[in-house]
């Protein structure tokens, strides 16, 4: 320890001998851990912005089932089929083991909503859905104040409606309490009982999350007697009991999606598995140019390591001599060289952590919160661990070539 | 000379041979002769005459290509270059002719840097380097560098970290080679008084009257080593 020790001193005196050259070769090494820091803090940041939206579409074990058109064989016998209805919801309850969270949903077509001259028609994506209270849940809605829906608004068929952000936005001023309002769906009023959070997720400028802002909730009941006349499903969303038999739920609703469609298949369940694929994918050959780039930088400080520590050795025979003279083993030569190298990378390393933390708190004073470089602890430790290691392959080369010197000739050498 | 005394070095016929282009050089013939604790020696002879070679075989700086060298009666051809660069930093103190201190280390750490190599640094060694310091008078530039001191100065310094791992022996090239004749002759009062103390003592040189300041003397001639006149 106390060698180690001294042997960074030794190492800190040769750079200050070297000032320019030795700064030239920390600035090298800098460069390298800091655009390896940003580049992994960049990637941190995006990914987890990524990741957050897959949780807000429902997680992994949301299964989405969705109508479609029957394959060409069985088109003539599509009349068969009655299509999603809410006897699908319960018997998938009934016969899929571990279901429990079905939610029903049928859409609006064309939904109108207004109150007071002001006007929201969804034209961006909007829309207004019958669902039940399983949707909530599915979908992670929280609510920002009042409530969902209860079995009395079920039973009733009331006209009760939970707004989304966007919608509240549109709809009533700034301050205003939506609740116990109404509000005219197609010329229908409808009694506001529950406001949801707004979400937000900035890309740049961009909302990733609008899509949960958008939208407006009645009782699939309501949807289906009153406004859509028709309790035809435009989806039947379910959640697995848990990921490790989202493949096992999916064949069973299958199933029993088929015997009640009565063997046409007019319908489409999928999972999100196939977005986290295209995510995992994704991660991954990031993390291959990130490796790539990282290995670059490494390449690039221990080449100007080790051609400083080169140039060094040629100006320090003499002194190498001396130390052999009065006592060297090889063994310590080398430890001298291979400490002053690392002393130079650990010193660079350090630098260029400082930058890059430096320029990740200026990006993200800049860029909007929620999607800017993150700064993970993992890269101070990559960093690190980088210019310790670039530091000591830089090293090995040079510090061998000048534990093999012989003293004699280094004496001589002038 | 005592006879008494304990044997330091001895050489067995030792020679050097050196290739040099086609040819074979012979640095160093038969040569064979013992040091005993407490002696001031001098190597006498003309450059080229295999003086220096003679030098750095004492140190173990340099292997010979024949014959064998015994340092405290052990052979030292067949221990490792680790246990000789180990003597070197224990037993052995170098003093050259152009000093060869270390520019950016200050007087104190050039004086410290045997102990550094040291197998288990001594527990005295600040005690150590600063007796070192006062025996050659150079405490007051404990912390000036090498460029900031006079010749004769720095061959002081060099001579206190000679002397700073208290050697067996004390080897030096022409330590006054570099230096005027005032300066000079203070640093051969310098190793007369050391030899005094008990301290064993070779100087190599190329100067009749400098080596007449020791008691023994050595001439090598054409690498042949022969006793010369003791006073």
């Amino acid at each position: 320890m106390k060698r180690l020790f001294s042997g960074v001193i030794n190492g800190l005196i040769e750079i200050w001998g070297h000032k320019l050259r030795s700064l030239l070769t920390i600035c090298c090494v800098m460069l390298g851990v800091a655009s390896m820091v940003l580049t992994t803090g960049f990637m941190e940041g995006f990914f987890k912005g990524w990741e957050v939206s897959l949780q807000e579409q429902g997680g992994l074990e949301k299964i989405t089932g969705t109508p479609s058109s029957p394959s060409e064989r069985q088109a003539p016998l599509a009349a068969v089929s009655r299509g999603f209805t809410p006897r699908d919801a319960r018997a998938l309850a009934e016969l899929v083991p571990g279901l429990e969270i079905i939610s029903p949903e049928i859409d609006a077509v064309r939904a109108r909503l207004t109150r007071a001259g002001k006007s929201y028609d969804g034209r961006r994506g909007g829309r207004v859905q019958g669902v039940t209270n399983a949707a909530f849940e599915i979908n992670r809605y929280e609510l920002e104040s009042g409530r969902f829906f209860s079995d009395l608004d079920f039973n009733d068929h009331a006209s009760v409606i939970v707004i989304g952000g966007s919608v509240k936005k549109a709809l009533f001023k700034p301050g205003e309490n939506p609740l116990g309002e109404f509000v005219e769906m197609n010329g229908q009023p409808f009694r506001v009982v529950g406001v949801l959070k707004t979400y937000e997720r900035l890309w740049g400028d961009f909302n990733t999350l609008y899509w949960k802002n958008d939208i407006a909730f009645v009782p699939l009941a309501t949807m289906a007697a009153k406004v859509q006349r028709s309790d035809r499903l435009t989806g039947l969303n379910f959640k697995a009991p848990d990921v490790t038999r989202l493949r096992e739920t999916l064949d069973a609703a299958s199933n029993v999606l088929a015997q009640t469609h009565r063997g046409i298949i007019d319908f489409d369940v999928r999972t999100n598995e196939e977005q986290l694929a295209s995510f995992a994918s994704t991660k991954a050959s990031f993390v291959i140019g990130g490796s790539a780039i990282a290995g670059v930088s490494l390449l690039v400080s221990g080449i100007g390591i080790m051609n400083l520590m080169l140039a060094s050795i040629n100006e320090r025979v003499r002194e190498i001599g001396i130390r052999k003279a009065v006592g060297a083993t090889p063994f310590n030569i080398f430890s001298q060289f291979v400490a002053e190298a690392v002393t130079l990378s650990l010193i660079g390393g350090l630098a260029g952590v400082g930058v890059a933390v430096g320029l990740i708190q200026a990006l993200s004073a800049m860029l909007p919160p929620g999607n800017g470089p993150l700064l993970a602890p993992s890269a101070f430790v990559v960093g690190f661990a980088f210019s310790v290691t670039a530091g000591v392959l830089a090293g090995v080369y040079p510090a061998i070539q000048a534990a093999k010197l012989d003293p004699i000739e280094a004496l001589r050498y002038e | 000379m005592t006879a008494a005394a304990p044997e330091v070095l001895r050489l067995d016929r030792v020679g050097k041979r050196y290739p040099m282009g086609d040819t074979v050089v012979d640095a160093l013939v038969d040569a064979s002769f013992t040091l005993h604790e407490g002696e001031a020696v001098a190597i006498l002879g003309p450059s080229g005459s295999g003086k220096s070679t003679l030098m750095h075989l004492l140190g173990f700086l340099d292997s010979p290509s024949s014959g064998e060298i015994l340092f405290e009666g052990r052979p030292v051809a067949v221990i490792t270059e680790r246990q000789r660069a180990q003597i070197r930093a224990e037993k052995i103190g170098f003093v050259f002719q152009a000093f060869n201190l270390l520019p950016r280390l200050t007087v104190r750490a050039n004086v410290a840097l045997p102990l550094s190599y040291h197998g288990s640094p001594p527990a005295d060694a600040d005690a150590r380097i600063a007796r070192a310091l006062a025996l050659v008078d150079m405490t007051h530039r404990a912390h000036h560098r090498p460029g900031e001191l006079s010749g004769g100065q720095r061959q002081r310094v060099a001579i206190a970290r000679a002397l700073v791992n208290e050697p067996r022996i004390l080897l030096a090239d022409e330590p006054t080679g570099n230096l005027d004749t005032k300066t000079a002759a203070a640093i051969l009062d310098l190793f007369k008084e050391l030899n005094r103390l008990g301290r064993t003592i070779v100087v190599v040189t190329h100067s009749p009257e400098i080596a007449g300041h020791f008691r023994r003397q050595l001439h090598v001639l054409d690498g042949r080593v022969k006793e010369g006149g003791a006073r």
